[in-house]
């Protein structure tokens, strides 16, 4: 462990890694709650637009990740709003077209294709620490907003028409969350990978609610199930040679599996 | 005796409500004074629902007005007075993290703030309205593994917990057995009686309330207001209410509408 952690790039890889597990693990609590699980895949797959724009464009492709992927919450939030479209079919549209126009831009800058490959499935090699900077200054607003808006995003997810009706501002509030999902999924891609973020922000949480416990532990649980998966994963990964955010992905899944049969009815 | 209220909470002009040109509503008006208990009765689909949704701001009239103490429902902020029970209560997801104390803690969200973590008060609030609920042994719990008179009476401590001077329930009694029913409307009425809280109630169960109401509100696409709801409705006017032949019945001190 103490000889993994003298390589910088490895110290990089853990500060990036453990921020995303405390933000993903958050943020999927209440976008399971809200049954917005899907759009964690969508805006991911929305993100690597962003991405192959700053690859081929030439700039920073996590802010690039970061801007696609708030524009594309916005225009959910716009379409599910504004027109009579179920929302699932909205967020299969929008995960589908995303990729299609990614895929075209990489395949038109040709020489690209091994970075993006980086950002579909996640490289701990890829942190630079302008990444880790943007990841933490980013993380640090995001998770604040989380935290400071955590009872009334949790009072939206229980009954948003009570909470309407007791005076919280529910559209305002739904707008922030889905643009802070935006961004804590636009962080990830660099360490989990796109293909793989969305596990990390639902898996965690959906293990949690096994246990049958108040909100409050359920976050908890779901933010230890998701470090856990998140530092063995990157150490596995080192020692092994192998991916880490497929590795962190398969974890959860096995700490999932391990819920289920320990909380069985 | 009739008793007039002086502060009008709600106060109804012309409203209409048309969705793709079928009307919902046509031309209601009514007001709702402090301390009183009103009981919304009428047919299924004869927009109730959609009528306290307008009253919630959940839905926009197509014409006429609604104020709220005396402002306008655009200019009205202070919902935190008005709690709502709405109709699938007690069929919470049974999945949802929350305990009965989680739950009832919600109440206390829109006046809190959002600068300002829990006080004594809003400890005492909540405490107060399982006491008054008969829930504080149950503050632990999980609501999913309650039963559905025991939801019920979680939902109601959440709206008590804001310390509302009106409450509106749409019909919560879905999954809820007799005991806890009969239970529910005694609570309301104590509510009502020594809390001074105002009660707007859509049911079916008007017999059994019939007793505790000051005024019953009969709606399908218009309004029928009656004063003096021991009288309850002729045969005619429920028929009349409801489209077809209907009969109240006795059963005990208890009627229903069949």
């Amino acid at each position: 462990m103490i000889e993994m952690l003298s390589y910088d790039f490895m110290q990089r890889a853990f500060i990036a890694g453990i921020f995303i597990a405390i933000l993903a693990s958050i943020s999927g609590t209440f976008i399971v709650l809200r049954r917005y699980s899907l759009m964690s895949e969508t805006l991911a797959h929305a993100s690597l637009v962003g991405v192959a724009v700053g690859l081929v464009a030439g700039y920073n492709p996590l802010w690039m990740a970061v801007i696609v992927a708030i524009l594309s919450s916005w225009l959910i939030e716009y379409l599910r709003s504004h027109f009579s479209l179920y929302s699932d079919a909205i967020l299969s549209i929008i995960l589908s077209g995303s990729l299609a126009i990614a895929i075209i831009i990489v395949s038109m800058g040709g020489s690209f294709n091994n970075s993006l490959f980086s950002y579909l499935f996640g490289s701990i090699l890829s942190v630079s620490d302008q990444d880790v900077i943007t990841i933490m200054t980013f993380g640090t607003i995001s998770l604040g907003f989380l935290l400071l808006f955590s009872k009334e995003l949790y009072f939206i997810s229980y009954d948003e028409e009570v909470a309407k009706t007791s005076g919280i501002k529910v559209d305002f509030l739904n707008f922030l969350l889905v643009s802070v999902v935006a961004i804590i999924i636009a962080l990830s891609i660099q360490v989990v990978g796109s293909l793989l973020i969305g596990a990390l922000m639902v898996i965690p949480t959906v293990s949690a609610l096994q246990f049958r416990v108040g909100f409050r532990n359920t976050m908890l649980i779901s933010l230890f199930f998701a470090l856990f998966s998140v530092i063995l994963g990157m150490s596995i990964s080192y020692y092994f040679s192998i991916p880490s955010g497929a590795t962190i992905v398969l974890l959860i899944i096995f700490i999932f599996i391990i819920s289920l049969v320990v909380n069985k009815k | 005796m009739q008793v007039r209220f002086k502060v009008p909470i709600f106060d109804v002009k012309n409203l209409f409500f048309t969705v793709r040109e079928q009307k919902i509503l046509s031309n209601i008006s009514f007001e709702i004074y402090s301390g009183e208990y009103v009981a919304v009765i009428g047919p299924n689909g004869g927009g109730k629902t959609t009528l306290i949704r307008m009253l919630l701001g959940l839905e926009k009239q197509t014409s006429g007005t609604i104020k709220i103490f005396g402002r306008t429902i655009k200019n009205f902020k202070e919902w935190n007075k008005i709690g709502y029970v709405p109709q699938r209560a007690s069929l919470v997801d049974e999945n949802f993290p929350a305990t009965v104390e989680d739950i009832v803690k919600m109440g206390r969200i829109a006046k809190r703030g959002i600068f300002r973590s829990s006080s004594e008060e809003d400890a005492r609030y909540i405490k107060d309205a399982m006491l008054k609920m008969d829930i504080l042994d149950l503050k632990d719990k999980m609501v999913g593994v309650l039963s559905g008179g025991q939801r019920q009476r979680v939902m109601i401590a959440r709206a008590l917990a804001s310390v509302p001077e009106i409450l509106i329930l749409d019909e919560p009694n879905t999954g809820v057995d007799i005991v806890s029913q009969n239970r529910f409307y005694a609570l309301l009425a104590k509510l009502n009686k020594e809390d001074n809280i105002t009660i707007v109630f859509i049911t079916h169960d008007i017999g059994v309330i019939a007793d505790d109401i000051n005024r019953l509100f009969t709606i399908n696409q218009k309004a029928t207001i009656c004063n003096n709801p021991k009288e309850t409705l002729s045969c005619e006017e429920v028929t009349e209410l409801y489209g077809r032949e209907s009969h109240l019945i006795s059963n005990h001190k208890h009627e229903h509408i069949l």
